[in-house]
């Protein structure tokens, strides 16, 4: 966003009257709701993302939150959907060298009892609804990360008769990992920006407002 | 060999020696809560951010050099935080850190290092630069009120 400010007058004609007819709107207004304000890199982070708050029952139910969203993102079970290629690269973050147990990231066999979904590889038409029921059977507060260049959109089989060109089309994705296959670090790298995003939801503080 | 080295004291002396260089017990202990690790090194320096970079080569290669975040950061660092001068070394790509290179290239188009700003409102947003396929529908307001 605000790399569309600051191109500003040198920005294309076509560009700005698409921003003045309105079309980005939607996701400006989105943007401002859900994302945290670009941080200042010299300024000293507090934990919790929620500081602005406004009288005693708002912090009681910030801080709340900063406990709910502490016990989620420290105990993501990712449930495995390895498809492809990229669930060998998956194997690796689970293997000692990445160890992903120690950010109580444990691989769970099961839908039932799994929080976060790991889509790696390439989704194929024959795949997907298996994909979404799969996704339909896990717990609510469930995320999805879609792990390398075929999941992310197609990739290589973009044109492909028989592929999904991208499991977004399926399931909502929260983290796009890229690459083909993306390493080990690249994916951990995913699960460790899942963990911000988890640590500003707002679960508690939403139902207060209602 | 020495007769500490045969009996493994060494190792001992290696243990205080690190909690001595982190600031004592309580000080090694917030870094542990930090970083999940404590190591002793030589500090190679510092960029603009405030992060430390360490080295000590009794350590294995790959692990024997490293970044300390900035206390600012608190718990929310990561590795995007790491500038592009930084990287190179870190990443063994070279064994000059950027203040001892003089060969390193210095324009003014070069912008300011930034992190990954994913997730707030700094961040990359892809655009079109080409007229848009679709005409998007935007419905008339029935009054201007």
């Amino acid at each position: 966003m605000q790399a569309i400010k600051a191109l500003g007058a040198k920005a294309p004609s076509t560009v700005l009257n698409v921003l003045k007819k309105g079309a980005f709107a939607p996701v400006v207004g989105q943007l401002r709701q859900t994302h945290l304000p670009a941080p200042n890199p010299n300024e000293r982070r507090p934990y919790s993302p929620f500081q602005d708050t406004n009288n005693m029952a708002e912090y009681a139910v910030a801080r709340l939150d900063d406990l709910l969203n502490w016990g989620r993102k420290n105990s993501m079970w990712p449930m495995t959907f390895g498809l492809a290629c990229c669930a060998v690269e998956m194997m690796h973050i689970a293997a000692p060298r990445y160890d992903m147990d120690r950010f109580g990231v444990v691989f769970r066999a099961s839908p039932r009892q799994s929080d976060v979904m790991i889509v790696a590889g390439t989704l194929t038409n024959k795949m997907a609804p298996a994909l979404r029921k799969v996704y339909d059977q896990m717990p609510d507060p469930r995320w999805v990360i879609s792990m390398g260049s075929c999941a992310n959109g197609g990739g290589y089989y973009h044109y492909s008769y028989s592929v999904v060109r991208g499991c977004d089309r399926i399931v909502p994705v929260d983290i796009y990992v890229p690459g083909c296959p993306p390493s080990a670090e690249a994916l951990m790298y995913g699960i460790l920006q899942l963990q911000k995003k988890v640590k500003r939801m707002k679960t508690v503080q939403i139902w207060y407002r209602k | 060999m020495s007769l500490g080295k045969y009996l493994a004291l060494d190792k001992l002396s290696n243990f205080f020696n690190i909690i001595k260089q982190n600031g004592g017990i309580r000080a090694s202990l917030y870094k542990m809560y930090r970083q999940d690790e404590l190591k002793d090194g030589v500090l190679v320096g510092e960029d603009k951010f405030g992060n430390k970079y360490y080295e000590n080569p009794r350590y294995f290669y790959g692990s024997n050099r490293w970044v300390e975040y900035s206390d600012k950061y608190n718990m929310d660092y990561d590795g995007s935080q790491v500038p592009a001068e930084w990287f190179g070394w870190l990443h063994y790509k070279t064994d000059l850190p950027p203040h001892m290179d003089p060969s390193r290239p210095k324009y003014k188009w070069m912008i300011e290092f930034t992190e990954n700003m994913s997730g707030t409102t700094g961040q990359y947003t892809p655009y079109s630069t080409t007229r848009p396929k679709v005409e998007p529908w935007i419905p008339k307001r029935k009054s201007n009120a």
